[in-house]
């Protein structure tokens, strides 16, 4: 059977042992009159449990382990010639010709040996299918009649569910987390392979970011030229521009919002708001490459300014017009937090609205709003494809928004894209740069929580 | 209270009676309220209300939850214009000059009629800033050391200056709910108010605390006239020398404190007082 047969079939299977069990749970405690320790239902929900784990446990580890097992069994049918000394895509190239032969897709000259390890993938994957078969269907019974078996009034089923309850729920919390380990280690793990060929204080006090020497055969390392400077330099004035466009208007609109505007209006104009986060960052990247930055280049003419047609300001006014809603949502949130007793005790010595909101509501939440802008920030750091647009991928190293700048992330873009090699310091850069752009944004966001968290206790 | 029940079998106004019993008028008065109705939306919540606050007295409104004694109350400082849909008619004037006119600013009068809050809200600033703001937004002191001492001064009428001398550079919010409370007075006093209204200044704080804040408000009579709104006939019997009961919106029965609690004229008076009903 196919493995999704496989699959529906054992939920099939358990369904069917939950009704059947509750039923039976049922006409237990009526026939012998004894009060069951639990609901009929977790009877069923016990034997539905010890039906579908096992057999979805094995079909997991057979999607885990098949693939490989499956290879090896071909290869092994292969001449040694073949193998010897091959390098690892050789390899790859040679399993993806057996398994398409297999499938009957390869079209071509084939090598009678080639032949022969594909007719034996075949056959080990007819194997595996039945065997997993008849293993899954055993082991989802045999859980099954386990159950059974020790349905009676004074069992705990309303307990035992609970355990495999939690254990379920903690699978999924530990999935979650090993998935962010296991990224963070591969980035700092290639990093790692990074420093070893360009030192770390190159890399992260150099002024000059020239990855391209480094493609020149036999040069890698040696003069490529890989200092992160101008590429923080860029990152961080691109998000400053964002920040002094988002900042400002996302900050005041939350006050009108929610402290002059009506009910109706606010109903309204908040999600209106909100559908700017929602906008793909592709469609503002062109936007700000094809409107706002040949709008800004003119108008430099006009005055006399010399502006690049890719400038950090184009990035930074579009990237800032995309994070006004995290300013502003965040701001109105927290402003709306603040308890309306403080508002009532300045108004009742006499303050002014604007007043009241000035020196009492803002100053009360500060603390969130801050801590929105920084998420913000965090943000627009991590922004790619509008600076990718918008504003350039000269590594410049200048303080001026109007010349054209490039970030990390661009950078990171440029690095991989096109053919590449897996191992040089050009590629490898790419994981570097990753690693200092997470662990700028985990500072941030740490930080950010960090005081929303605090404002929280204060008032909750 | 078994004297008291015994002795009022038959009260002269009976249940169904809702317009004031007693003497709603004062000799002296500073505050005069007269056919005062707010409605909140259609909700008539307080109906045709005439009294007069006497000056450097103490006012208890008592009565059952949710029969309006807030609500009148807010009228005198005019916080019912912070409710959107909240209306407030009849006349009320303080010192003979008319406070409920659209015409009126109530920035002023809000200096003049200060209010102390059921849960205390100090500001989130240091305790000395707590006390300074009111000053500092009406422009109450020339220079810094005129505003310290309004702090100063405002703090030991509240009884709170040994307290807090040696930390005034604190958070507000870092006091005690008594303290707290004592912090929202101070704050009050130091805008030089004529009036204090509070509303349940002790129902969120311990018994000890309560009998500071009880003792204050008695010393505080000499400068200020005192409205206060409270759940506890104890209190209302302690600190005031005129109470007025109120019941679903109507100003049943108002007088001289020991003569309410005494030899209430109103039915309802007398049920609520004895604990019938509340
Ligand atoms: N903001 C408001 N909007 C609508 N109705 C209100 C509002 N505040 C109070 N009320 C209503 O007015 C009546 C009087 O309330 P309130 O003055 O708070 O009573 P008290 O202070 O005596 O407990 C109650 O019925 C209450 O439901
Ligand atoms: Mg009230």
């Amino acid at each position: 059977m196919e493995k999704s047969t496989l699959f529906l079939l054992i939920l099939l299977g358990s369904t069917i042992a939950y009704m059947r069990t509750t039923w039976r749970a049922r006409t237990l405690a009526e026939t012998s009159g004894r009060k069951l320790h639990s609901l009929p239902g977790f009877y069923g929900y016990y034997t539905a449990l010890w039906c579908a784990l096992p057999g979805l446990l094995l079909l997991l580890l057979w999607l885990l382990g098949e693939g490989s097992l499956l290879t090896a069994g071909a290869l092994a049918r292969l001449p040694e010639s073949f193998l010897d000394g091959a390098a690892p895509e050789k390899i790859q190239l040679l399993v993806n010709d057996i398994k398409s032969i297999a499938q009957g897709s390869f079209e071509g000259q084939i090598d009678p040996a080639i032949q022969m390890a594909a007719d034996r993938f075949s056959e080990l994957t007819q194997w595996s299918r039945i065997l997993l078969t008849v293993l899954s269907i055993t082991a989802s019974l045999s859980g099954l009649l386990f159950a059974q078996t020790r349905i009676n009034p004074d069992f705990r089923a309303r307990n035992h569910v609970e355990t495999v309850v939690r254990v379920v729920l903690i699978g999924c919390a530990l999935t979650a987390i090993f998935t962010t380990v296991g990224i963070v280690l591969s980035v700092l793990i290639e990093s790692l392979r990074f420093f070893n060929m360009v030192p770390i204080t190159d890399f992260l006090f150099g002024l000059k970011w020239s990855p391209q020497i480094a493609m020149r055969a036999d040069q890698a390392g040696s003069s490529g030229a890989f200092g992160v400077i101008p590429l923080l330099l860029g990152t961080l004035l691109i998000s400053t521009v964002a920040l002094v466009v988002a900042v400002p208007i996302g900050l005041l609109s939350a006050i009108y919002l929610s402290e002059y505007a009506t009910p109706n209006f606010r109903a309204i104009a908040k999600p209106l708001i909100e559908i700017l986060a929602g906008i793909p960052t592709v469609v503002y990247g062109f936007f700000a490459a094809l409107v706002v930055a040949p709008f800004l280049r003119n108008m430099g003419a006009e005055i006399g300014l010399e502006i690049s047609s890719e400038s950090a300001l184009a990035a930074g006014l579009v990237m800032g017009i995309m994070i006004i809603p995290f300013v502003s949502s965040l701001s109105d949130d927290f402003i709306n937090a603040v308890p309306q007793s403080l508002r009532d005790g300045a108004y009742a010595l006499g303050a002014t609205q604007s007043e009241t909101i000035r020196q009492v509501v803002i100053p009360a939440a500060l603390p969130g709003i801050v801590g929105g802008i920084l998420l913000a920030a965090s943000r627009a750091i991590g922004e790619t494809m509008i600076v990718v647009m918008a504003a350039g991928l000269s590594a410049n190293l200048t303080l001026n928004p109007l010349a054209a700048v490039t970030t990390v992330t661009t950078q990171i873009v440029t690095l991989l894209v096109g053919d590449q090699e897996f191992d040089s310091p050009k590629t490898l850069a790419a994981f570097a740069l990753g690693l200092i752009l997470f662990i700028l944004t985990l500072c941030l966001n740490i930080l950010a929580l960090r005081i929303v968290r605090k404002y929280r206790e204060q008032y909750e | 209270m078994t004297k008291l029940e015994n002795s009022t079998m038959e009260r002269p106004f009976h249940r169904e009676h809702r317009s004031t019993v007693g003497t709603f008028t004062s000799d002296n008065p500073r505050i005069v309220c007269r056919s005062v109705d707010v409605y909140y939306g259609e909700k008539h919540a307080v109906q045709n209300i005439n009294i007069d606050v006497g000056r450097h007295q103490v006012i208890a409104l008592i009565g059952p939850s949710g029969c309006g004694k807030s609500t009148f109350l807010r009228c005198l400082n005019r916080m019912n214009d912070t409710i959107p849909d909240c209306r407030v008619t009849g006349d009320i004037s303080m010192d003979g000059i008319a406070i409920n006119g659209p015409e009126v600013d109530v920035v002023p009068l809000r200096a003049q009629v200060g209010m102390v809050f059921q849960k205390p809200n100090p500001f989130p600033k240091s305790i000395f800033e707590n006390v300074a703001y009111g000053p500092r937004i009406h422009g109450l002191a020339s220079n810094p050391s005129d505003l310290e001492e309004i702090v100063e001064n405002s703090l030991r009428r509240a009884g709170l200056w040994d307290e807090v001398k040696d930390r005034l550079p604190q958070p507000g919010t870092g006091l005690s709910g008594g303290q707290q409370q004592r912090l929202c007075i101070a704050r009050t006093i130091a805008v030089n108010p004529e009036v204090i209204l509070m509303d349940e200044p002790c129902s969120a704080l311990d018994p000890i605390a309560t009998a500071k804040i009880e003792q204050l408000i008695d010393e505080l009579r000499a400068l200020y006239t005192i409205v206060i709104v409270t759940h506890s006939m104890q209190q209302a019997a302690r600190v005031s020398q005129r109470t007025a009961f109120f019941h679903l919106g109507h100003l049943i029965e108002v007088g001289e404190t020991a003569q309410v609690f005494t030899n209430p004229q109103h039915q309802l008076t007398e049920e609520y007082i004895t604990g019938r009903f509340g």
